[in-house]
């Protein structure tokens, strides 16, 4: 008999709401790195208008996907218990602070919108998603939290 | 919305991640020929100060002793302009802007921000003719010329009055006398107008000699954010063949110039420009400058000379090397939309041969700057001197009663100035004329 799994508390017919939204805003934010690199090659106006429209629409979603990630979090003791959730919410909370900066930096106008800030912060974030992301996969795929109990493969 | 309001607001939701920048400079030191030009400051949220609009009711605006202001006309819808026909009627443009298209999520905020200081009137797009009556008091109303498409610049040649539509400069048939025109009149040219059309106001004046017109071009953006290509023939001062309507640029890299004006002394074509914002409170100095033909004053690459903006790419060092320093600044952020030379004996000698500005004032300055009418002494056509406040009270701390605009001289030598948001055209005497 397998011990329960850590739950996530922020669930719909038992799916845990944060990893079905947390696509969104790192396609989002990944997506901006990739429009800013095209703007600082073209200086193609059109290309800083996506990563405008790119970061405000992964902030958008980010609300929602904090406000899950922080009720699972403080929703069950176990989760809180596993290193991984700590280095997932200090990281991603410093990428939600440095794209809030970076959609200032976006809504100024002109090369100096993306060249040399914004485009910086939208690297500086993508890395940093690869920081939070593994620790997340590790929190699903090793730790089990959201999981089933009483599953197996 | 205050300054520091927004400044706590800012470095709280942004974790202090940066400072608030440079404090506001007195606008007196950048007045005249050598403006004080501060380092740029490049803002994450930039200053802004949105007045409310709260009209008049019953106040007047403030002027110096030996003058007297008097409501004119009152009730009216967005007045932006004014035009004297030779008989004395006065011609009002009650016009607005084209609702601008939301490219960006920034324009969306600031299309919030920017309706609270707007007249809450719905333009008409329309030309209003005023009679006075002998005593000064408006003695009769007719709507002139009606279904207009942002109108803005008037000018009478002749039998021939033009009105610069924000697309193109229409030809009417005029009479003296006239109250209202129903022919359809003729397209003399077209405008840069477009889906965009950041800058709408179509200033228009005739040369001296009335062979040719001048219309001013804003440009299409506040710094080349909508592309390069929406630029085209815009940021410049069209001179128009009167007798084919074919164009030429007279001069450009002029951000947005308007009340345009023959010195009447030099014969010499001025303009009052309103230049760029998000550079901090203290840039970019607004500024009146007569206009050289051929001559090149700047925007996008430049500003106030050879400063180079930071935020052009590519960006253009042959164009900044050619670029013209203009005559005088006004200082920064004061928006002036209206200008015109004092050739009157009706007003003080003070105010005699200099030219009169109207300041709109503007989004991007906190404490506000403008929000007023000037005047600038001349001396053998060249500004001489400091520019002195004339009419003020149109606005407190955070409120607006009004926004002055376009300016007029009336056949009896009184200063006429279109107040948008307040409504109102209000006319300047001397305190010796008996209402």
């Amino acid at each position: 008999m397998q011990a329960e799994n850590p739950r996530s508390t922020a669930r719909l017919f038992g799916r845990p709401i944060h990893v079905m939204l947390v696509p969104v805003p790192i396609v989002c934010f990944v997506g901006t790195l990739l429009t800013d690199i095209a703007y600082w090659r073209t200086a193609n106006m059109q290309w800083a208008n996506f990563s405008a429209w790119l970061l405000t629409a992964g902030l958008l979603v980010s609300i929602l996907v904090a406000l899950t990630g922080v009720i699972d979090f403080f929703g069950d003791r176990r989760v809180r218990g596993i290193g991984a959730a700590w280095i997932h919410g200090t990281v991603n909370a410093l990428v939600l602070a440095l794209s809030i900066w970076n959609a200032f930096v976006h809504s100024r106008d002109g090369y100096t919108s993306v060249v040399p800030t914004g485009i910086t912060l939208s690297a500086i974030v993508v890395a940093l998603l690869l920081v939070s992301g593994w620790n997340g996969w590790s929190l699903v795929y090793r730790h089990r939290v959201g999981v089933r109990s009483g599953t197996s493969g | 919305m205050r300054r520091a309001h927004l400044c706590v607001a800012t470095l709280a939701a942004l974790g202090a991640l940066s400072g608030c920048g440079p404090a506001p400079i007195d606008p007196h030191r950048q007045v005249g020929a050598n403006p004080y030009l501060p380092a740029i400051h490049q803002y994450l949220l930039p200053p802004m100060l949105v007045s409310k609009v709260v009209g008049w009711n019953g106040a007047t605006p403030t002027v110096p002793a030996g003058v007297r202001i008097d409501a004119l006309a009152t009730g009216l819808k967005n007045p932006r302009s004014l035009y004297v026909l030779p008989n004395g009627d006065i011609l009002v443009v009650e016009s607005g802007g084209p609702k601008p298209p939301i490219s960006r999520p920034k324009e969306y905020f600031m299309a919030l921000l920017e309706k609270k200081s707007h007249s809450k009137a719905d333009p008409p797009q329309r030309i209003t003719l005023i009679r006075p009556a002998a005593n000064g008091a408006p003695a009769f109303r007719s709507i002139f010329l009606d279904h207009l498409n942002s109108p803005f610049g008037v000018v009478l040649v002749g039998a021939d009055l033009y009105v610069a539509n924000t697309d193109g400069v229409m030809r009417y048939p005029y009479q003296t006398g006239q109250t209202r025109i129903t022919a359809p009149g003729v397209q003399l040219t077209e405008l840069p107008a477009g889906p965009i059309n950041h800058h709408w106001t179509k200033s228009l004046t005739a040369s001296p000699d009335g062979t040719k017109l001048y219309a001013g071009v804003g440009s299409n953006s506040n710094i080349t954010e909508n592309g390069i290509g929406a630029e085209k023939d815009r940021a410049a001062i069209w001179e128009i063949d009167r007798a084919t309507g074919a164009h030429r640029l007279y001069a450009t890299g002029l951000r947005n110039p308007n009340g345009l004006t023959f010195e009447p002394t030099t014969h010499a074509l001025w303009a009052v420009v309103n230049e760029r914002d998000e550079l901090g409170p203290d840039l970019v100095p607004d500024y009146m400058t007569s206009v050289r033909d051929g001559g090149f004053y700047g925007w996008p690459w430049s500003y106030w000379g050879r400063h180079i903006d930071p935020r052009v790419m590519p960006r253009n060092p042959a164009m900044v090397a050619k670029a013209i320093m203009p005559d005088y600044s006004l200082s920064s952020h004061v928006a002036p939309l209206g200008m015109v030379f004092y050739t009157g004996s009706l007003l003080p000698a003070a105010y005699r041969g200099g030219a009169f500005v109207g300041e709109h004032g503007s989004w991007d300055r906190a404490p506000i700057n403008g929000y007023k009418v000037v005047y600038i002494p001349f001396a053998n056509g060249r500004p001489a001197g400091a520019a002195q406040d004339v009419v003020t009270g149109f606005a407190s701390k955070n409120e607006a009663r009004g926004r002055p605009v376009g300016l007029a001289i009336d056949n009896g030598g009184g200063l006429l100035i279109a107040d948008d948001v307040g409504g109102t055209v209000w006319r300047m005497t001397s305190a010796t004329v008996a209402r």
